[in-house]
């Protein structure tokens, strides 16, 4: 009886709201684990050849998608 | 991986400071090595005049080096003290660069030039070099700053440079010596550079730490060889030589070593057929060969292929950054090898022998 009343407090569009942040968060924090190895790789290389630095930027935020995808899902959810 | 095993480690009391940063560190160190000197380049440098040689050098990351220096040399002499300095002032960025785990590790594996430069001191001081003289063979790429050893060499007399090393940790050894045992003092700081290499690379369990453990274990047992090489073709007394061996090669360790010892010339000969290092040098080897310097190039050039091979395994570890600083300590090596058999009017024949390319 008692968990029955907690369900149907339990409002659709705040759930919904929970997923979304759960989706674009978690996914912001691995693009952020992600990039991290990537990006003071960048700058290690780019400290000894500047010419690299094009390619750097570019690798660093591939990652970037992981983070893009959490945000589209977000925003189906809603 | 890395972040769990932080995690694991988290607990455990580390002996280094500070947080590793292998991905900045390794791309950095893969990125100089882009800047050494290409192997196709060795065979133009051999066709070349020592006045062409340093030109060409210059282009390279030498220019600095050689810029600084042309005001004081000329000549063979400038780029052998460029190639040195730049040696140094490399190995120097590379423990400035590096923090926690690495830093670690490169401090201790490059101790062998701290070792290099108190030898020299006590060489110079026990013939009674002057002090430029002395300076000049320094190459400071360890732990002891170039201006510290400069003012060492320009003390008076050996108990003076010993006392000055009092806050070291060479100096319980340094203390014993009353210039009638250098040859021994010289030994045991090798051997006490050995045990240190030891205990940082036995505390890991992890796999690029043991890769690094191989890497260094496989550079004694070449060291080995190569002691053995030329002390059992000099005849040398099986005990007089098993003073110089370094103890905790990965194949040959000191039991197999001593087996190898109590054997003629030709029979340790055959006897080195059952290691892994007989691939590289059967070719050459034979009981009538009259020079070594093949087979030491031949090991020479094993070490340096396996650290290479082995770089591409781990890319965020260690590993390539060794890599990195023996094929610069290589090249150091080979150029000034070309130099100076020019200089000394060798045929090109001799000096390509030499190279370890």
């Amino acid at each position: 009886m008692a968990v029955e009343g907690v369900v149907a407090a339990m409002d659709p569009a705040g759930l919904k709201a929970i997923g979304a942040g759960i989706a674009v968060g978690l996914t912001g924090i691995a693009s952020g684990i992600a990039e991290k190895d990537i990006g003071s790789a960048a700058i290690g290389a780019m400290a000894e050849n500047e010419g690299l630095f094009g390619k750097g930027l570019i690798l660093t935020v591939i990652p970037e998608t992981i983070v893009i995808f959490g945000l589209v899902v977000a925003l189906l959810i809603k | 991986m890395r972040l769990l095993q932080k995690f694991k480690n988290k607990g455990k009391s580390s002996q280094y400071k500070g947080s590793s940063n292998y991905a900045y560190l390794a791309t950095r160190v893969r990125a100089m090595k882009s800047n050494l000197v290409p192997t196709e380049t060795y065979p133009r440098l051999m066709n070349m005049g020592i006045s062409e040689i340093t030109r060409l050098i210059q282009e390279t990351e030498y220019k600095r080096d050689i810029d600084e220096l042309a005001r004081t040399y000329s000549g063979v002499d400038l780029i052998e003290h460029g190639l040195n300095q730049n040696l140094a002032e490399t190995f120097t960025k590379l423990i400035e660069i590096s923090e926690g785990e690495p830093n670690y590790l490169i401090t201790e594996y490059l101790r062998n030039y701290d070792v290099w430069n108190i030898k020299t001191l006590l060489r110079g001081k026990y013939y009674n070099a002057s002090t430029d003289e002395i300076k000049e063979a320094f190459v400071s790429a360890g732990q002891l700053s170039y201006t510290f050893l400069s003012e060492l060499a320009g003390k008076q007399s050996y108990s003076e440079v010993i006392s000055a090393l009092e806050s070291t940790e060479y100096y319980p050894i340094l203390k014993e010596y009353d210039e009638t045992n250098l040859s021994d003092i010289e030994n045991r700081l090798d051997k006490m550079y050995y045990d240190g290499l030891f205990n940082v690379i036995g505390g890991s369990k992890s796999k690029d730490r043991k890769l690094f453990a191989t890497f260094i274990k496989t550079e004694i047992d070449i060291k080995n060889v190569k002691t053995l090489f030329r002390l059992k073709k000099a005849e040398v007394d099986p005990d007089e030589i098993l003073d110089l061996i370094i103890d905790g090669g990965l194949e040959l360790n000191v039991k197999n070593i001593k087996k190898l010892l109590s054997l003629s010339y030709d029979d340790f000969v055959q006897a080195l057929s059952k290691y892994s290092y007989w691939d590289t040098i059967s070719e050459i080897v034979s009981s009538d060969t009259d020079s070594l310097i093949n087979v030491e190039t031949q090991l020479t050039k094993h070490s340096l292929k396996s650290a290479s091979s082995f770089s591409h395994v781990y890319p965020l570890s260690i590993v390539p950054i060794m890599d990195y600083i023996i094929s610069k300590r290589n090249e150091v090596n080979n150029l000034r090898i070309i130099t100076r058999g020019k200089a000394a009017n060798l045929s090109d024949d001799v000096i390509r022998n030499q190279l370890v390319i």
